[in-house]
């Protein structure tokens, strides 16, 4: 029973027989099918796959962004199916992070407002010098008044991360975080990625396509066709 | 090039949202322009008529020397089209089985009237019916009150000068029945032709012939053109608009429906510029790629220039659609208060404004924003560039505040509504400047926090730039909207304070000195108290300085006062709505000196201290001019152009006693008893003619209140327009802000919030601007005080904040009901 308890506060995430369908016109398209994982606390998990594959439909189902056909997500504890609307987005203000592929940062705030968006959402009285200090660590101390049009790709990514961690979130999502962005940009910007992970201690998923990234996280999944399959523990069970 | 075209297809457009507001917005523009020209075209043909029946006519022409016109005079009119008739009024003693009577007499040719109809009553207990032309030769229709004062029976004869008529009907209201004082004794019509007959007319009688004319507006001008040179000082020419009670009425409500028309163009115009700029910015990205594609500067311009072309079709075509079911719609409620049927006529002079509305909106809004797409460097299609900044805009906003107002001076032909629109809007400006600063140096201290109220002081301030410009349009309409409902309900403030319910509805007139008292206890018991009574004295101004006054004024200046007797009076105190613009009122105790009347005194040149003599019988007073006064000629009391003070140079002359008082329907019996009292005295009776006034005044309302219904549509949805021009920017926010854990409870509280303020600030902004553009304009159209408009003030700001948080709150609905993620994905 106490190891039951001790593996439960260990998983972060655990999906069961995850389905997603949507209906079209004339029928029912399946994106995910069955799919079973389990993420523990501090991990880093990539999810790859092509274009089409399903992956940034089961991110969004992971993050509650999204409730799934069939099956169940527990994300820190809570069956994210079970939650209302309000509680989903209570959950993710508290303990989710995330990075998106085409940034999202709104373009009338400045990179500081952007940062602060969350810490304000989550009631915290002065957010600014939280906002600011990750922007210093992100390297964009010099422009915290800048607005997203007056930024580089690069730099409009580094304030996403800055945003991403401005809550501590327990577990952070992120979806192609580099997809947008030049090899070397890319590259500085999952180092700090990566970086940012290991200082705060947050469990990382990552949805990509690049192998390489891919590779710098602990455990890698691919997804085909909606389905998820984990090659280094196939691998490990024909061993 | 023909690729590029077909990338820019109309279905391809139609199915932008941008160009879909851009379209609504002409076609609104459109219709609600040919709407209201074509209605107020319509209204004031309807009223004109309705107002012509007051002259029975559309033009009179007065002769006051006793002489008929020329012959040829009636025949050019009629060569011209024009219809005509005639009339003859004098006075003269009658004759029944009773007794005899002085009477004014009417004789009418078979035309009359040529506008409006008669009201009689074969019996007096028969019902009461309208006709279309007077009594036969031969016949006579007589006041009532003549029956039993003459004792006579429909049936019997009358007895007038040398002829034997027969009384054939009592005459309950002419349609040119207007209130002259000269018209003192009981009335009788006859036909003209049996004037000759009667030989009362004598060279020297007094008589005036009274010529009718009825055409359309152009043949009316162009014979008056000639008649001009024709005219003598004794003549004179009357239409609808000359210095009948109801005049000045017509001329506001005139006034009003341009104001209304002038505001849907500025209303419309503002919605046309807020989606073309949307749709401006939209295509950016469109540009850049045909450039990229090889596509020059000019062929973008030219290509943009084709679709604006259509859209403007689109617009006309489009507007006048639903702008005719409309005009249809409201010619039908205009017949159902009329009481009468109203013909649906398409004015193409009336419609000209709305095309003129849908070329200037296109070419002075639409097309600068579009023409700065040349500009947009194909380097756009790899690297996004920094968007429109203000001062880029700045020369548009120029040409388009020009153009605007350019086109509404065209359409109101008020300059000064022109300044005092303007007027308002600079103040408007200024206001938002001084709010926009206010806000950013205030709100930039709150910080949010999970509470509604900081989130919603926090994105006003983060989108401060977006919420000043949305706060200004939103100011501005709710600026012109308040203008026009301010304006309107002091026009009908006005109208009810000028012909309130107990307004004097009977005059009494030709009161001998010693039966003032008894006449005043008569209806004192009757508890219909009467007003000031007055005395009057009839004589002629004959004298200016010593001068005779034909002399002393020149011929031109001669006026209808200077030709007739006057009635002048003394009294101690001022008339509540008279007021002393030069001058002073006399000392209690002062003997000496003539209050004038202002308007005379402007047209005679008169100034204080001129000396002025009256002829009064054979005698001759003259006094000096110590005061000059302004008349309310519609308050339905005595008024006189001439007062002397009591103890002054009339007391010895020979006076009657005049007076006016509000007598009910119900209690007009009393009357007779007072006519059996008092036989004497003369009745008039006006309250026919008040209905008359009211029952225009409810039409006109009727009218103004269906205008502002389609202004305020029309700014209710430059609202929509804006509000839904940053839709998907509130909408990929709302996406995020769920993503990032906003609650949807907070987000929708926050957001409603956010747009309640601004819609209050709007609404504060705009009432206030308001109220200064009505003050300017009170001063030169409506001749009213200033006074805060509390009823208006207190709402507007209120209803603007209800109407804005609805509006956030419809912007948000698919934020709330559609997952987050995929919201996201569909606004990238």
């Amino acid at each position: 029973m106490t190891d039951f308890n001790a593996e439960r506060r260990q998983t972060m995430l655990r999906v069961d027989n995850l389905t997603h369908r949507v209906s079209l016109e004339t029928d029912t398209l399946t994106i995910l099918q069955g799919v079973s994982l389990e993420i523990n606390r501090g991990e880093s998990v990539a999810i790859v796959g092509r274009s089409g594959s399903g992956k940034t439909t089961l991110l969004g189902l992971l993050a509650g962004l999204d409730t799934p056909s069939d099956g169940t997500v527990e994300l820190d504890g809570s069956v994210i199916s079970k939650l209302t609307e309000d509680e989903r987005a209570k959950l993710r203000a508290r303990r989710v992070g995330f990075v998106f592929q085409s940034f999202q940062l709104l373009p009338a705030l400045t990179a500081r407002e952007n940062v602060m968006l969350p810490l304000e959402l989550a009631g915290m009285e002065s957010p600014e010098a939280r906002a600011r200090e990750l922007l210093e660590r992100v390297g964009l101390g010099e422009r915290l008044n800048h607005t997203p049009r007056q930024l580089s790709g690069g730099e409009q990514q580094r304030v996403a991360i800055a945003r991403a961690f401005a809550s501590d979130p327990v577990i952070l999502f992120a979806d192609e975080p580099t997809g947008n962005l030049d090899n070397r940009t890319g590259q500085s910007v999952s180092d700090l990625l990566m970086e940012l992970n290991r200082e705060q201690g947050t469990t990382l998923v990552m949805v990509t396509h690049d192998e390489h990234l891919a590779a710098r996280c602990g455990r890698q999944f691919h997804i085909e066709a909606g389905i998820l399959t984990e090659p280094e523990a196939a691998r490990e069970l024909a061993d | 090039m023909a690729a590029a075209s077909k990338l820019m297809s109309v279905r391809r457009d139609w199915r932008e949202r941008d160009v879909r507001v851009v379209l609504a917005a002409l076609i609104i523009a459109v219709a609600t322009v040919a709407t209201i020209a074509l209605f107020a075209s319509q209204l004031q043909r309807t009223l004109v008529s309705s107002a012509s029946s007051f002259l029975a006519a559309d033009r009179q022409l007065e002769a006051e020397n006793g002489r008929e016109i020329p012959g040829e005079w009636l025949t050019e009119a009629q060569s011209r089209g024009l219809e005509t008739g005639r009339m003859v009024e004098f006075s003269t003693m009658v004759f029944g089985s009773g007794g005899f009577q002085l009477v004014s007499v009417k004789a009418v040719s078979d035309e009359y009237p040529l506008r409006g109809e008669i009201e009689v009553q074969d019996a007096a207990d028969a019902p009461r019916k309208l006709v279309g032309s007077g009594p036969k030769p031969g016949e006579v229709w007589i006041n009532p009150r003549l029956l039993r004062l003459l004792e006579l029976n429909i049936g019997d004869s009358l007895e007038v000068g040398n002829l034997n008529l027969r009384v054939s009907g009592l005459l309950i209201r002419e349609p040119d029945g207007g209130f002259r004082l000269s018209s003192l004794a009981p009335r009788i019509m006859i036909h003209a032709d049996d004037v000759p007959s009667t030989g009362v007319i004598q060279e020297g009688s007094r008589v005036e012939y009274v010529y009718l004319f009825a055409g359309d507006d152009g043949a009316l001008e162009g014979y008056y053109q000639w008649l001009q040179s024709r005219l003598e000082p004794s003549h004179e020419w009357e239409g609808v608009r000359d210095g009948e009670t109801f005049s000045r009425s017509l001329e506001r409500a005139e006034s009003f429906l341009l104001l209304g028309g002038s505001l849907a163009v500025l209303l419309a115009a503002v919605a046309v510029a807020v989606a073309s700029r949307q749709y401006a910015l939209s295509q950016r990205d469109t540009v850049a790629l045909l450039k990229t594609l090889g596509v020059r500067s000019r062929g973008i311009g030219k290509l943009y220039l084709r679709r604006l072309a259509l859209w403007g079709l689109t617009g006309i075509v489009g507007g006048l659609l639903v702008a005719l079911p409309l005009f249809w719609l409201l010619t039908r409620l205009l017949s159902n208060v009329l009481e009468r049927p109203v013909e649906f006529y398409l004015d193409p002079a009336a419609l000209a404004p709305a095309l003129l509305t849908a070329l200037v909106s296109l070419f002075a809004f639409a097309y600068p924003p579009i023409r700065r797409l040349r500009d947009v460097p194909a380097m756009r299609v790899l690297r996004s560039q920094p968007g429109e900044g203000g001062r880029e805009a700045l020369p548009d906003f120029a040409i388009a505040i020009i153009a605007v107002f350019g086109l509404v001076w065209l359409y109101a032909g008020e300059l000064s509504l022109v300044a005092a629109l303007l007027g308002g809007l600079v103040l408007l400006l200024g206001a938002l400047g001084l709010l926009g600063w206010l806000l950013v140096a205030t709100l930039r201290r709150v910080r949010g926090g999970g509470n509604a109220w900081r989130l919603a002081l926090v994105g006003l301030y983060r989108h401060r730039r977006a919420s000043l410009s949305q706060m200004a349009v939103f100011a501005m309409t709710l600026m012109l909207a308040a203008t026009l409902v301010l304006v309107r309900s002091s026009l009908l403030d006005d109208w009810q304070a000028q012909l309130p319910p107990d307004a004097p509805n009977h005059f009494l007139i030709n009161i001998a000195p010693d039966a003032v008292e008894e006449v005043s206890a008569f209806w004192q018991e009757r508890g219909q108290p009467l007003n000031q009574q007055y005395p009057m004295v009839r004589g002629r101004l004959t004298e200016l300085n010593g001068r005779p006054v034909k002399e002393a004024v020149s011929k031109d200046e001669r006026v209808g006062a200077l030709n007739r007797e006057l009635n002048l009076t003394w009294m101690s105190t001022l008339p509540t709505d008279n007021e002393i613009i030069q001058g002073q009122w006399f000392d209690p105790g002062q003997t000496e000196g003539v209050s004038v009347e202002a308007e005379l005194a402007e047209r005679l040149g008169l100034s204080l201290g001129d000396r002025l003599t009256f002829t009064i019988g054979s005698e001759k007073v003259t006094e000096s001019i110590t005061s000059i006064r302004t008349v309310q000629w519609d308050s339905m009391r005595p008024n006189f152009y001439m007062a002397f003070p009591p103890e002054g140079g009339l007391t010895d002359m020979p006076a009657t006693w005049i007076t006016s008082f509000y007598l009910p329907t119900d209690k007009k019996t009393a009357l007779n008893d007072f006519s059996r009292q008092f036989p004497t005295i003369s009745v008039l009776e006006i309250d026919h003619i008040i209905d008359r006034i009211q029952q225009i005044v409810r039409q006109v309302t009727q009218a103004i209140e269906a205008i502002l219904a389609l202004i305020l549509a029309a700014a209710l949805v430059v609202m929509a327009a804006v509000v839904s021009a940053t839709l998907r920017d509130r909408q990929r926010e709302g996406a995020l802000l769920r993503t990032l854990g906003g609650r949807q409870s907070l987000l929708v509280r926050s957001t409603m919030l956010e747009f309640a303020l601004l819609g209050g600030f709007a609404g504060v902004l705009g009432v206030v601007a308001a109220e200064a553009a009505v003050w300017a304009l009170q001063f030169r159209m409506f001749e009213g005080n200033f006074s805060w408009h509390w009823q208006v003030v207190l709402p507007v700001p209120l209803i603007s904040a209800v109407v804005l948080a609805l509006f956030g709150r419809w912007q948000l609905s698919p934020v709330l009901s559609v997952s987050p993620m995929l919201l996201l994905r569909r606004l990238e």
